[in-house]
């Protein structure tokens, strides 16, 4: 199944025979070589989770933080190192429960990253309890009576904030991932890629079939740069689940503001002691 | 003749005492006064009461005095609050046309139609330049001065608010001069000289410019604010990035990344910001990513009182942070040490791959004091990344090394790559949960501290030597303890002191050189738990008397220390 590339890291993978973490971790290998990155030109950043063991799986650097605390600790390489190129894979409940506050801010400041959410809609790691993409119903150990709160739609929620790129796919669906990841790296900005991914061993409502039998690709008469009709498709789950890409926005990327992209990295630049000198002049 | 004199200016918020005080203490330093300022926000009778101590001396002064020779009441208020503190011969300085002042024997009073003056000036709002030039003819000083100052200092005003300024100035100065020309004051002349005027927040900050800070980020909190708005003003200029967060938890995961990546980073926070960051320092820890956290102190719990001082978060920054790891921990005393303090701290977060903690408070942030000089070169920036070309392969990101460290490299350095990771990992940094592993790991991080001890400087000695009673101070309490044992030593007491920056890891040898056979120790600390004193027992094993406490939200002055001290002497 897994073409062979660069990215490629053999090594033993503690998830579970059939997870669709495989799928997303090939396509997201298959994306940077078919962008012809180099390994130590990218950097794969996560929190905690099956979904955040990723970047141990891949030949490429990373940092392996805290719960939900992924999308911070991207930013902090991002703008220390422009010229890295930056992804984040991390689960539904790293990214849109601990650390939801963040996936806000994150598409305000819109710091050109990739952020591939593999989306169980369940806490694979800590064995099946809800998370914030659960379905209404869903009985778990901790949510005995079925989930009633509301689920989270990470999708109309970045719509809502003008993100660069909205995009959903299906982990099963490789090659339409492969396509959807490459297009949010290239698209300046933050990119959201929310990838539907059945947990085998947690999650008995979302399963392979279940996602298959609804989901459909989006064709050439979706216009994703209207916002209005991206909201409402966003907003589609049910019967049918549309994937592609939501939403397209170009807008004025975080760094834009301070670097340009031939500049100096963070991490290279030294600073002056005579123009320190120069702020202790200021105090006389 | 030596002298040492207070000038308390108090109104309540937004009347401009920050302007008229800003005014006076530029130009008594310039003219080589030494000063040390401290900022008092109170919220106590009818809303907020703001008060500002100038103390004026000839020599180097380092704590606030509680009485005041000089009083400029821009309210009603100011009078009431602080008619008590006033020691004769003191002066009063008011608006003779809203403010009342009740006379008294060595009270001398100064009223001057501020606002008229202002008014006939152009504008109400040049009232705090009436009130600068009263106090330049009060004090003996050159109204060229305040002129000159008036005209650069005020250069983003136009042209006519400059005039304005000025004229309202001269208007309050002449006033003065042919009104009380026989007011007695106590300030005396020094010899002219240009000295510096800083605050801790600026010297923390210019510090961290110094040893090289590339980002910083933070949320706002009370009293750490002022060094993050420092840096940020900066930032273009050295090419920082700073970064207001959505939280303290993004803040140091923020910092952390950048960290990873290459970057000194830095953020400032506070109490309540700092339990935020708690696992975020812990991944420090874990994946010995280099990080300067300085945390200003305010006292707690929970919201406490976000404009007063404290030294309650000792306990907290020596443990913050679940797991075990090393770390360092610095208080410096004073402004001038909080400079030199922080270029060390961003060097030995980089050099260790540990969090590094600058802990300060209120006091030492809001307080400026006057200094010669700050020399950025006398503890110079240095870099521990490998150069460039210089990395050995393969790169092991977490290799165990003897010394602990492991080299330094940033992301695609020679076309490597390596992974920076929070689990228990092996030296490639991947996942374990082999048992050797999580051991060496553990071993290789603690190894470290070796090599910490020896870093930075012990405890300072100040004082009598083979003096019996030694007070200990930490942190911003330096000033007035210094100031206590001078007078102590004054009235012939066999006294010195012991201050600590370094306070992690501890000092342990050099501290029971220096306090054995001592017949009474006493740590003086902001703080119920004595939480100092603890420490220095538990590490040296040493007995010391009754600590003196203040935990009132002020700092201490000399009056405070001797009045514990002598009633437990008796
Ligand atoms: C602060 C903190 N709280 C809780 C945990 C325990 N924990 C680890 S992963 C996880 C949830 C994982 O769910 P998700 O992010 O959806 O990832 P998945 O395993 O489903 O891929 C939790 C609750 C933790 N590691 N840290
Ligand atoms: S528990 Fe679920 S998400 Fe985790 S590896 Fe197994 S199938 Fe995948
Ligand atoms: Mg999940």
């Amino acid at each position: 199944m897994t073409k062979e590339n660069h990215f490629h890291y053999s090594v033993e993978r503690a998830w579970c025979p059939g997870c669709g973490d495989y799928s997303i971790l090939s396509s997201v290998e298959n994306a940077l070589a078919n962008l012809k990155k180099k390994p130590h030109e990218v950097l794969m950043v996560s929190g905690i989770g099956q979904a955040a063991k990723l970047p141990h799986y891949i030949k490429a650097n990373g940092f392996d933080g805290l719960h939900g605390r992924a999308l911070p600790a991207a930013f902090g390489a991002k703008v220390a190192n422009h010229k890295l190129m930056v992804l984040v894979t991390s689960g539904d409940g790293d990214i849109y429960g601990e650390g939801g506050n963040h996936f806000i801010h994150a598409i305000r400041r819109n710091i050109d990253i990739t952020l591939i959410v593999h989306n169980n809609q369940i806490y694979g790691l800590t064995k099946g309890q809800a998370s914030p993409t659960s379905d209404l119903g869903m009985v778990t150990k901790t949510q005995p009576d079925g989930v009633f709160t509301i689920p989270f739609n990470p999708l109309e929620m970045a719509v809502t904030l003008d993100a660069a790129f909205v995009a959903r796919s299906f982990s099963k669906d490789m090659a339409f991932t492969t396509k959807l990841i490459e297009e949010g790296i290239r698209t300046p900005g933050f990119s959201l890629i929310d990838v539907l991914q059945p947990c085998v061993s947690f999650n008995h409502v979302n399963t392979y079939k279940w996602y298959s039998d609804r989901v459909y690709q989006l064709d050439n008469s979706y216009d994703p740069t209207d916002k209005s009709k991206a909201y409402k498709k966003s907003s589609e789950w049910g019967d049918k689940i549309p994937i592609g890409v939501i939403f397209k926005n170009s807008r004025k990327t975080y760094l834009d503001n301070f670097i340009k992209h031939k500049d100096l990295p963070l991490i290279k630049r030294k600073t002056n002691i005579k123009e320190v000198d120069s702020l202790i002049n200021e105090l006389y | 003749m030596p002298f040492d004199f207070n000038i308390t200016i108090a109104g309540s918020a937004g009347q401009g005492l920050q302007t008229i005080a800003g005014i006076l203490t530029k130009v008594l330093a310039r003219n080589g006064y030494h000063l040390f300022t401290s900022q008092d926000y109170m919220s106590r009778i009818r809303g907020g009461h703001n008060f500002t101590n100038i103390r004026v001396s000839d020599k180097p002064v380092y704590a606030p005095t509680v009485s005041s020779q000089l009083l400029v009441a821009l309210d009603q208020e100011s009078v009431e609050v602080h008619y008590q503190s006033l020691t004769g011969p003191a002066i009063i300085v008011h608006d003779s046309d809203t403010i009342k002042v009740i006379k008294a024997r060595n009270i001398q009073v100064v009223a001057v139609p501020l606002a008229k003056l202002s008014n006939e000036s152009g504008s109400p709002v040049y009232i705090n330049s009436v009130a600068a030039g009263v106090l330049f003819s009060l004090l003996r000083l050159d109204l060229k001065d305040l002129v000159g100052f008036l005209e650069t200092r005020f250069e983003e005003k136009s042209p006519e608010q400059i005039k304005g300024n000025i004229n309202a100035a001269t208007k309050g100065f002449t006033y003065t001069s042919e009104n009380y020309q026989n007011i007695k004051t106590t300030i005396g002349t020094v010899r002219k000289k240009n000295r510096m005027l800083i605050n801790g927040a600026e010297s923390i900050a210019i510090g961290m410019i110094a040893g090289g800070v590339r980002f910083i980020s933070a949320y706002p909190m009370s009293p750490s604010t002022g060094i993050f708005i420092y840096i940020t003003g900066k930032a273009k200029k050295f090419g920082i990035i700073s970064e207001q967060a959505e939280d303290e938890i993004a803040a140091c995961n923020m910092a952390l990344g950048a960290g990873a990546a290459g970057a000194r980073s830095a953020v400032t926070t506070s109490g309540g910001g700092l339990s935020l960051m708690c696992e975020g320092i812990s991944l420090a820890g874990a994946a010995e990513i280099p990080v300067v956290i300085a945390n200003m102190q305010r006292p707690g719990p929970a919201t406490g009182s976000p404009t007063r001082t404290a030294q309650e978060d000792l306990d907290l920054v020596l443990n913050i942070g679940h797991g075990e790891f090393p770390r360092f921990v610095f208080a410096p005393g004073t402004a001038e040490e909080a400079f030199y303090t922080s270029i060390h701290a961003m060097n030995l977060a980089e050099k260790y791959q540990v969090p590094v903690f600058i802990l300060g408070d209120q006091h030492l942030v809001d307080s400026s004091i006057t200094l010669d000089k700050l020399n950025p070169n006398k503890v110079k920036y240095k870099s521990y990344m490998v150069k460039s070309g210089n990395l050995k392969k393969p790169y092991l990101r977490y290799k165990n090394t003897k010394s602990g460290v492991s080299p330094l490299a940033y992301y695609g350095q020679d076309k490597v790559t390596f992974i920076v990771d929070s689990h228990v990992h092996t030296e490639d940094g991947h996942i374990s949960e082999d048992m050797v592993v999580a051991e060496k790991l553990t071993e290789k991080r603690f190894r470290k501290i070796n090599d910490m001890k020896k870093e930075f400087y012990g405890p300072q000695y100040y004082g009598l030597q083979n003096a019996k009673t030694v007070l200990v101070s930490w942190g911003s309490t330096y000033g007035a303890v210094r100031e206590t044992i001078d007078y102590l030593l004054e009235k012939k007491k066999s006294v010195a002191m012991i201050h600590y920056n370094k306070i992690w890891p501890f000092p342990v040898e050099e501290s029971i050189r220096l306090l054995k056979s001592r017949k009474d120790i006493r740590v003086v600390e902001n703080n119920y738990q004595a939480q100092f004193n603890r420490l220095l027992k538990r590490e040296t094993r040493i007995d010391t008397g009754e600590p003196i406490l203040r935990y009132d939200g002020r700092p201490f002055d000399v009056r405070f220390i001797v009045k514990k001290f002598e009633k437990r002497q008796k």
